[in-house]
């Protein structure tokens, strides 16, 4: 299989998550951690970029699904960007995008936690 | 050679003596020395010793005892001869007595004696040389094969040269033979390899047998080169049996007397080699222990106690290593030996981790000589156990440690470096065996699994309809398969009364038998609510209702249904997270797409909202595609998607396919799209095909 990779950074206590390749049931265990790690550090405002995501399966899908509650309960969010249209396809055939805020751009997910937060 | 044969050869061995015997007989009475007779009578003796010596040659063959014992009982036969030998010699008739002076039947008698002692004495001699060719010939090599046929032809030369037939007494021929035998005889004493394989009792018994041996033989040519009148009625019986006799005597106190040094030299190592050859075979046993299927318990049985034969210790356990899901890991004790559980138990605490950490981190044996003294262990001081030695071997397997192997030993430096080397190659053997049994009782557990898919397999089979139902109007076709044993793709297409049929296609997130429950748990929710919600939307909302919250969080199922209203011709539809369906008319496909949420994503309200129902107004000729993605994410070897373009030209272009044709063109499509690339998920597909009504009444009626 392809290779996944998942990359983490960090810029003004907000997370972004880099997706890289191929996401389907076996490697979905690699985000399945990093997002143990961010919720383990308490760390729940969460950018997942997809710009270098190639495919997500059902269960790549699933991953969110796992921890989404968590975060929101702690009053944080997970957020998607920059997807490439067929991921999207895949995201919005499930209908994702009622659930998940999904957006164009990295900056613009990190802006809208800024205003969520003053706006709270 | 059967018992018979033997009998009867030594039938005619017995019956060749008496001939000689009566023909010596007469010929003390009356002049019968015709030459020709004479020399019948020396190949007579000739036979009887060639076969008597054959036949003890076969019978010592065939029982493959020890040396030791070999020698026990040639001892005991020779002083039996000795001692008959003896009694002649004090019995017989005295010194110096002149064969003339004899009575005839004091010759007669003479006669009989020397027969007697040449048959027993030859007898002893032939027994003798078949015992010592095959001491000799022990762990042989070619050139003490070669020095046993030597000395046997030299024997038998000088033996045969003797007989008074042949005109060689004077000449050059047994003044050669005689020193060349000897000769031949000392170079064979040399052959003592045998002394070093006995254990150190048969060394001791050895030890006897062969001083014996050598003194009997000693005794033996002594005697017989006595002036006796028995003697020399012996020699009048056979020259050539007393020369084999008196030589064999030679070879015997020559070889027995180096035998008895050899044994004494080797009595000091005689416990060291006993050792050696205990742990040789204790590891050959382990090696076949390793090939052999056995059941763990006795597996680690066998192994602490060749462990404990191995190098003499006085208590043995094993440990082995049990790794925690989360990469900690524990020992855990499976066999010990001459130490309780609870002894070992107490042992283990006072060592503490740090002594097993030590040997995890140190990979090879550690030796401690002195438990009570020594830092690492003084933890055994205190609770006034294992006083002494302690070895310990780790046993590791593909550089991962799965165990570790202790010993101990009463006495302080009870171990030396003959016995770590020992127990580090005896812990590479216990590995290869403990994992070998862990990896047949792994292989078995997972030939149980596969036959418990299996039968999964069938039983998931069974929830697919077996068949699909034609209507007058409308044809499906339907199709499922998975790429595992169990999948998580689910369709249906149940009968809802009033000309109405439900269609169901759906696909659990995840693969395997978590889908699989899923899967079932999905028929039964959609069979049922077929029954009583009239609108496909309604139907998702409930199963939705019902599966929100008992899935796993990350689990999902993505469902479309439909109602078939035969009558009308209208496919009501709503979508819950699925793959759109394909709607073809004429000579076009096109996705119907209606907005809807994957079941068990969002509460009920959140689903609500997001679901709605579409409907199609089918006209003779089109088809409806329900799929799972196993379909359009079909990849070929490039990892390009077989996708939703290929699968609408499909359809568009099949407008006088019937719905079975449809079906095997697309599944054909596909694999032929994705030959050589691995199916990676289920795929299922179902196909509707509507129709305009058969030739009647109604037919003719133009749609509004």
């Amino acid at each position: 299989m392809s290779d996944f990779k998942v990359n983490h950074r960090e810029g003004a206590g907000i997370h972004v998550i880099e997706l890289k390749g191929y996401l389907d049931a076996h490697t979905a265990t690699d985000l399945e951690s990093a997002f143990q790690r961010l919720i383990n550090d308490q760390k729940f405002r969460i950018v997942v970029n997809c710009r270098d995501l190639t495919y997500i399966s059902s269960a790549g899908l699933g991953v969110f699904m796992a921890y989404i509650e968590d975060v929101r309960k702690n009053q944080g969010d997970i957020k998607l960007t920059n997807m490439s249209s067929k991921v999207y396809n895949v995201f919005d055939l499930l209908g994702f995008p009622i659930l998940y805020e999904i957006y164009k751009d990295e900056q613009e997910a990190i802006r809208k936690f800024g205003e969520s937060s003053t706006g709270r | 050679m059967t018992r018979l044969r033997t009998t009867l050869l030594l039938g005619a061995m017995v019956l060749a003596i008496v001939m000689v015997f009566v023909y010596d007989t007469v010929r003390a009475v009356v002049d019968l020395d015709l030459m020709g007779l004479l020399i019948l009578r020396e190949l007579l003796i000739v036979a009887v010793v060639l076969a008597g010596y054959w036949l003890l040659g076969l019978a010592l063959r065939g029982e493959r005892k020890s040396i030791a014992k070999e020698i026990g009982r040639l001892t005991i036969g020779s002083a039996g001869a000795i001692f008959l030998l003896g009694a002649m010699l004090f019995f017989g008739p005295a010194k110096g007595t002149r064969t003339a002076d004899l009575l005839p039947q004091d010759s007669v008698f003479g006669v009989l004696r020397g027969v007697t002692l040449g048959v027993i004495l030859g007898g002893a001699a032939l027994w003798t040389i078949q015992s010592l060719r095959q001491i000799v010939l022990f762990k042989r090599r070619k050139e003490s094969q070669r020095n046993v046929i030597i000395y046997l032809s030299l024997l038998g030369t000088t033996a045969a040269a003797s007989s008074p037939v042949l005109p060689l007494e004077g000449s050059f021929v047994l003044p050669l033979f005689v020193p060349l035998t000897i000769l031949a005889a000392i170079v064979l004493s040399f052959r003592q390899n045998w002394i070093v394989y006995l254990s150190r009792r048969e060394k001791l018994y050895t030890l006897l047998y062969a001083f014996l041996s050598f003194l009997f033989g000693l005794l033996t040519v002594v005697l017989i080169a006595q002036d006796h009148p028995v003697i020399i009625e012996f020699q009048q019986f056979s020259r050539s049996i007393y020369i084999l006799v008196q030589q064999t005597a030679v070879l015997s106190t020559i070889y027995f007397g180096m035998a008895f040094i050899s044994t004494l030299f080797h009595m000091p190592t005689a416990e060291v080699f006993e050792r050696k050859q205990s742990e040789l075979s204790s590891l050959h046993n382990l090696t076949r222990l390793t090939s052999q299927l056995l059941d763990f318990d006795t597996l680690v049985q066998t192994v602490t106690q060749m462990a404990q034969e191995v190098c003499g210790a006085k208590a043995v356990w094993l440990e082995l290593l049990a790794k925690a899901p989360d990469g900690s890991w524990s020992t855990q004790v499976v066999a010990h030996r001459d130490i309780s559980l609870a002894e070992v138990d107490e042992v283990r605490v006072a060592l503490g981790s740090s002594y097993r950490d030590l040997v995890v981190e140190a990979r090879s044996v550690v030796l401690v000589d002195d438990t009570w003294n020594d830092r690492r262990t003084k933890g055994l001081r205190d609770i006034g156990r294992l006083r002494g030695s302690l070895i310990s071997v780790p046993l590791t397997a593909r550089k991962e440690l799965i165990g570790i192997l202790h010993a101990a030993r009463e006495m302080t430096q009870g171990f030396d470096q003959d016995d770590i080397d020992v127990l580090s190659s005896f812990g590479d053997h216990v590995t290869i065996a403990i994992e070998n049994a862990r990896l047949i009782s792994r292989s078995i557990e997972r030939e149980r699994l596969q036959q418990e898919l299996l039968v999964a397999r069938r039983m998931q089979r069974q929830l697919l309809p077996s068949s699909v139902p034609q209507l007058e109007r409308a044809s499906f076709s339907a199709s499922s398969e998975s790429s595992t044993e169990v999948g998580g793709d689910y369709y249906d297409l149940v009968e809802l009364g009033r000309d109405r049929w439900g269609i169901a296609v759906g696909d659990v997130s995840g693969k395997g038998v978590s889908a699989a429950f899923y899967m079932a748990e999905v028929k039964g929710i959609v069979l049922s609510l077929s029954r009583v919600c009239s609108s496909p939307k309604e139907l998702l909302v409930r199963a939705n209702e019902a599966l929100h919250g008992s899935l796993e969080r990350k689990a999902f199922v993505s469902l479309v249904y439909a109602v078939l209203n035969e009558r009308t011709g209208d496919l009501i539809l709503a979508r819950a997270g699925h793959c759109p369906v394909i709607h073809g008319r004429g000579s076009s496909g096109r996705l119907i797409r209606p907005n809807g949420l994957g079941l068990g994503m969002a509460a009920t309200d959140v689903f609500e909202g997001a679901t709605e129902e579409q409907v199609i107004r089918l006209e003779p000729g089109d088809r409806c595609l329900f799929y799972t993605d196993g379909i359009t994410e079909a990849r070929d070897r490039n990892g390009e998607e077989f996708g939703y373009d290929r699968l609408m030209e499909i359809v568009g272009r099949s407008e006088d396919l019937s719905a079975d044709d449809l079906k095997s063109r697309i599944l054909a499509a596909v694999r032929t799209f994705a030959d050589g690339a691995a199916y990676t998920d289920d795929m299922t597909l179902v196909v509707l095909q509507w129709r305009a009504p058969s030739a009647g009444p109604s037919a003719s009626v133009p749609r509004p």
